[in-house]
C-alpha cells in the first residue's frame, strides 16, 4: 500500500467517525452518562472506561459495591489481578497502523 | 502511593466528567463483533510459554471469539487480555498477502514459484561459492514443533550448515545452559502443580503480573486460600509482581542477585538449614572459570579475540570438583552485610528470606525469566537459584521446585527441543558429540559426513557475521530481530550494506525486520495452519488449522518444504501419503523414545485437549522428574535421581558476584533496563493492530522514579531523550503507574518501533549461553 493510500484511508476514517459520533450524540443524548464500551466480542472482557494506571490497587472500591453505578464484579473473588484482563482505553489514540510506508 | 478512599471517590467524579466531555471528540470504536461461532475447537493461546487452553470459535471461515478452555489443566478458564484478543490479530488492515520484493526503496509483488526460485538461487549461489557456512536462517520461539523440526533437518541434515539459531538465544539460553550445566539435561523437573502445592513462593527479576499473568493469578489464588502462603518478591524496580499481596518486597541494584543468592545460600549453611543427606547422596560441588567476559567484541568469548570466524573457539567451562568446606570457603565472604553493600538490599531482609527459604516445615517455589536468562552471568545465576534447592533438597518433588518461566509459547517445544539452535540437535543431542550426529543422521537417512561437527553461528555471532559480510543470505522467520538485538544500529545497518547479502523475511504484517528484507514472504499464524507447542511445564499441545490465511500467504512448514525441493533435498520431506505433519512428527519422536524425553504419538496430541507433560510412557504424562514414584526413569529404591548427569546427581556450583559490563557514571548517570508490557506482544508487530490492545498501552514509555523526574524537571508526557554510547530515542515520560523504578535507574519497554529502545542497549551476552543482557546498560536523560 503506498502512502497515499494511506491518507486517503486516514481521511476515511476522520469522515466516518464524525458521522458515528454526530449521530450517536443525537440518538444517544440521554445515554450519554453511560461509559461502558463495546466489547471485541461477546465474551471478551469489558474494557475499563476510566484511567487504570492512576487507581492501582482500588478497583475493588467502587466495583464490589457499585459505587458510581460502578459495573459489580461477577467475580468477586478474583482480587489483585483485575488488569490481567480489564485494560483501560485511551479513547484519542489513532489506529496502528498510522500509514508508515513498509 | 496510596489515595485515601475519599480522595480516590472525589478524583473519580472529576475524572468522570472529564471524560464524558472528551467523549463527543473521539473514537474509532467499533461495535461489538455480532457473529456467533458456528464451531469451537481447542487450540494453545500463540503468546506466552504459559500455554493456556483456548477454544477458538469459528464463523463463516474467520475466528469471530475465543473462550478459555475450562478443562485446560493449565488455565482451567481464564485468560489475559492478549489471549481474549486473539481473534482480531489475524485481521490487520495490512497483512502481506503476496510475496514482495525488493525494488530499490519499494517493494512490488512478485509470485509465489518466482519467490521460491530466487530464495534458491540465493541459497545455492551462496554455497557454491562460498560454502555452507554463508548462508544461515533464524527461526523463532513462535514457530511451530513442525517448523523448527523441519527447518533443523534441512540445515544440518540437508544443507549441512549450523547456521540455524532461533530467537529463544536472547530469552531462554541461559535457562538452557543452566539446566546442562546443574542437572545435565534441558527443562524445568517441577510444573504448574507445584504453584497449587507449595506455600512459598520466591520470585526473581520477574514480572510475571504482566508476562505471564495467568500464572500469577494462579499463585494469588493460593494465596487467596491459605493465609499461611508466604510471597516473597525480588525485583530492580516496583511492579505488579511486587505489590500487594507479596509478602516480602524487595528491589536490589541490578547484577547483584549474583551476590544476593550466594548470600542466601551463606545463611542456610551457616545456621544448619542444609539437608545434609540430600546434598550428600544427590549432589557434586564443582567450580568452574571466573572472569569470563562479556562477549562484545566479535569472534571474541574468552582468552582473547579470534581473527575471524574460522578460528573461533566457543567458550568452554574447566569445571573442578570441590568439597563442601571448600563450598563453604567460598561462601564465606557473602556474609549478607557484603550482599547489602552490592545490592541495596538490608542484610536482615536477607536473612528473613533465606531463613523463610530454609525452613525444614515450608516448602519452596523460585520463578524466574529475563532477569535471569538475559544477564551476562545469566547460566550463573540459574546455577546459584538451583544450588539453593539443593542445599536444602526442596527440589524434584510436589511443592518444592525451581521453574524457569518461559517467554514464548513453544521456546521449549520448538526451539529447545526440536534442537533448532546452532549446537544442538533434536532430543538434547549436540553436534559436536560424533555420537549424536551419528544417530541424528541414522533418523534422518543421511550421510553421516553431511552433519557438521562445528556449532554454528549464534544469534549475536550470526548477526556480526551478516555486518562483516562473512554471511550472504539469511533467512528470518516468525521474528523481528531488527527490533530485538541489542545495539540494533549495527545489525540494522549491516543488514543493508549491499554487496552478496540477501535477506529474506518470513512475516504477517509490516515490521522494522520486514523492511530490511530483500525478498518478504507472506506467512499464515496460528490457526491459519495446523500447530504443535511446547509450555513451560513440558506440555506438548495440538491444534488443527481452522481457517485460511488471507490472500496467498502460506504456512511456514510449506515454504521450508518448498525451498527444499528447489534446493534438490525434498526427499527429506518425503513422508509417503500421510499428512506430512504426522510424518514429520513421527520421525521426531524416535530422538527423544527411551531417553527421557518420551513423547506420545501424534494421534494422541491430535485428540487430547490441554495436551500431555512429557515424558509420556505406557500414555502417562509426568509430572515430577528425578523422583521415585513419579518419573518412570526413576527405578524403584532410587528415590532420587538426577539421570541427566551420569553419576545420577546435580551439580551445586560455586559461581561468584562479578560486575556487569556496563554502569551507570558520570557521562551515562542511569541505569536503563528494558522488557514488556501485559498488553504487547514483544515488537508489537501483531498486537499493536488490535484496537482494545493498541488504545491500552499506545506507545512505549520511559519510566523514571519521581524523585529523578523532579530533579530533572520532567513531567508524565514530556519528552525525553534517552541516549547511550550507542544510540538514542525519545519517548514520553511516566511518572508512576504500574512501574516505579528505584532512583538512578528508567524502564522503557521494547515493543514500539517508533522508541526502538535496542538502539541503546549493550550487546554484552553471557559467554556460556551467548545470551545478551537487554536489562542493563548506562543511558543519559535529557528532556527535549
Amino acid at each position: 500500500m503506498t502512502r497515499d493510500c494511506w491518507k486517503q484511508v486516514g481521511a476515511l476514517g476522520v469522515a466516518v467517525i464524525l458521522v458515528l459520533f454526530s449521530g450517536a450524540a443525537i440518538a444517544e443524548e440521554p445515554a450519554a452518562k453511560s461509559k461502558r464500551l463495546p466489547r471485541a466480542y461477546e465474551g471478551a472482557p469489558p474494557l475499563v472506561p476510566h484511567d487504570v494506571e492512576a487507581r492501582k490497587g482500588l478497583c475493588q472500591e467502587c466495583h464490589t459495591t457499585g459505587e458510581q453505578g460502578a459495573p459489580i464484579t461477577p467475580h468477586p473473588t478474583r482480587t489483585h489481578f483485575c488488569v490481567q484482563c480489564h485494560v483501560g482505553q485511551d479513547l484519542t489514540v489513532k489506529a496502528f497502523p498510522t500509514g508508515r510506508a513498509r | 502511593m496510596k489515595v485515601s478512599r475519599r480522595e480516590f471517590l472525589k478524583s473519580s467524579v472529576i475524572a468522570g466528567a472529564a471524560s464524558a466531555l472528551s467523549h463527543e471528540l473521539l473514537v474509532p470504536l467499533e461495535a461489538q463483533a455480532q457473529a456467533k461461532a458456528e464451531t469451537w475447537q481447542k487450540a494453545p493461546c500463540r503468546f506466552c510459554g504459559v500455554g493456556c487452553g483456548v477454544l477458538v470459535g469459528v464463523s463463516k471461515g474467520r475466528v469471530v471469539a475465543v473462550r478459555g478452555d475450562a478443562e485446560s489443566p493449565v488455565n482451567r478458564g481464564l485468560l489475559c487480555i492478549k489471549g481474549y484478543s486473539l481473534p482480531k490479530i489475524l485481521y490487520g488492515s495490512d497483512r502481506y498477502t503476496a510475496p514482495l520484493l525488493r525494488k530499490g526503496d519499494r517493494f512490488v509483488q512478485i509470485r509465489w514459484d518466482e519467490a521460491l526460485d530466487l530464495a534458491a538461487s540465493k541459497f545455492k549461489g551462496a554455497i557454491a561459492k562460498h560454502g555452507p557456512e554463508s548462508v544461515a536462517a533464524y527461526f523463532s520461539g513462535q514457530s511451530t514443533i513442525f517448523e523448527g523440526y523441519a527447518i533443523n533437518k534441512l540445515m544440518k541434515g540437508g544443507i549441512g550448515s549450523n547456521n540455524l539459531d532461533g530467537n529463544p538465544r536472547l530469552c531462554m539460553a541461559s535457562a538452557v545452559a543452566g539446566f546442562y550445566s546443574t542437572f545435565g539435561m534441558d527443562e524445568p523437573m517441577g510444573c504448574y502443580d507445584d504453584l497449587d502445592l507449595t506455600d512459598t513462593f520466591f520470585v526473581w527479576g520477574s514480572n510475571f503480573a504482566e508476562m505471564h499473568p495467568v500464572l500469577y493469578s494462579r499463585m494469588i489464588e493460593r494465596k487467596h486460600q491459605d493465609p499461611r502462603a508466604t510471597i516473597v518478591s525480588l525485583q530492580t524496580f516496583t511492579n505488579r509482581s511486587s505489590d500487594e499481596p507479596a509478602d516480602i518486597s524487595v528491589i536490589f541494584k541490578p547484577h547483584t542477585d549474583l551476590a544476593i543468592a550466594n548470600a542466601m545460600a551463606h545463611v542456610i549453611v551457616k545456621e544448619g538449614l542444609v539437608n545434609q543427606e540430600f546434598v550428600a547422596k544427590h549432589t557434586v560441588l564443582k567450580k568452574g572459570l571466573e572472569n569470563i567476559g562479556f562477549g562484545l567484541k566479535d569472534s571474541d568469548e574468552f582468552g582473547g579475540q579470534s581473527p575471524s570466524w574460522a578460528t573461533y573457539k566457543p567458550f568452554a567451562d574447566r569445571a573442578q570438583t570441590i568439597g563442601f568446606d571448600d563450598y563453604k570457603a567460598f561462601l564465606e565472604p557473602y556474609t549478607p552485610e557484603y550482599a547489602e553493600q552490592l545490592s541495596g538490599v538490608p542484610a536482615a531482609e536477607i536473612r528473613k528470606i533465606a531463613r523463610l527459604f530454609g525452613d525444614p516445615k515450608r516448602k519452596a517455589v523460585s520463578m524466574w525469566t529475563m532477569g535471569f536468562n538475559q544477564h551476562a552471568r545469566g547460566t550463573w545465576i540459574n546455577n546459584l537459584v538451583y544450588n539453593l534447592h539443593l542445599l536444602t533438597g526442596k527440589i524434584s518433588e510436589p511443592g518444592n521446585n525451581p521453574l524457569s518461566l518461559t517467554g514464548q509459547p513453544s521456546a521449549c517445544g520448538t526451539t529447545r527441543e526440536t534442537g533448532a539452535l546452532s549446537h544442538l540437535l533434536p532430543g538434547g543431542l549436540f553436534v559436536a558429540n560424533p555420537e549424536h550426529r551419528k544417530r541424528a543422521a541414522e533418523i534422518w537417512k543421511v550421510p553421516f559426513e553431511r552433519i557438521s561437527p562445528k556449532p554454528g553461528y549464534h544469534t549475536m555471532e550470526m548477526f556480526r557475521g551478516l555486518d562483516r559480510g562473512d554471511i550472504k543470505v539469511i533467512w528470518i522467520n516468525t521474528t523481528n530481530p531488527f527490533q530485538t538485538l541489542p545495539h540494533a544500529g549495527r545489525y540494522r545497518k549491516g543488514a543493508r550494506k549491499g554487496g552478496e547479502r540477501f535477506v529474506i523475511v518470513s512475516e504477517v504484517y509490516p515490521s522494522e525486520t520486514a523492511r530490511m528484507a530483500d525478498l518478504i514472504l507472506p506467512s499464515a499464524m496460528w490457526v491459519e495452519k495446523e500447530g504443535m507447542f511446547g509450555n513451560t511445564e513440558r506440555r506438548t499441545q495440538h491444534w488443527a488449522k481452522m481457517v485460511d490465511p488471507p490472500g496467498q500467504a502460506r504456512d511456514d512448514l510449506w515454504q521450508i518444504v518448498e525451498l527444499a525441493k528447489r534446493l534438490g533435498l525434498g526427499e527429506l520431506f518425503n513422508y509417503g501419503k500421510g499428512p506430512l505433519q504426522k510424518g514429520l512428527f513421527e520421525e521426531y519422536r524416535q530422538f527423544g523414545l527411551h531417553k527421557g524425553k518420551d513423547l506420545a504419538p501424534y494421534d494422541v496430541y491430535a485428540k487430547v485437549r490441554g495436551g500431555l507433560r512429557w515424558p509420556v510412557v505406557d500414555n502417562q504424562e509426568t509430572r515430577w522428574r528425578y523422583r521415585e514414584g513419579f518419573d518412570p526413569y526413576v527405578k524403584k529404591g532410587e528415590a532420587v535421581k538426577f539421570y541427566g548427569n551420569a553419576d545420577g546427581r546435580a551439580v551445586i556450583w560455586a559461581r561468584p558476584y562479578e560486575p556487569p559490563a556496563e554502569a551507570p557514571d558520570q557521562d551515562y548517570p542511569f541505569w536503563l533496563t528494558t522488557g514488556r508490557v501485559l498488553e504487547h506482544w514483544h515488537t508489537g508487530t501483531i498486537t499493536r493492530r488490535v484496537p482494545e490492545l493498541h488504545r491500552a498501552v499506545p506507545s512505549a514509555p520511559v519510566w523514571l522514579n519521581p524523585d529523578d523526574a523532579k530533579a530533572l524537571g520532567i513531567e508524565t508526557g514530556h519528552r525525553v531523550r534517552v541516549a547511550s554510547r550507542r544510540g538514542e530515542v525519545i519517548a514520553k515520560a511516566e511518572v508512576g503507574g504500574r512501574n516505579t523504578p528505584p532512583r538512578g535507574m528508567v524502564f522503557v519497554p521494547f515493543f514500539d518501533e517508533s522508541v526502538l529502545i535496542n538502539l541503546v542497549t549493550l550487546d554484552a551476552y553471557d559467554p556460556i549461553s551467548k545470551q545478551p543482557d537487554f536489562k542493563k546498560c548506562a543511558v543519559r536523560l535529557v528532556k527535549v
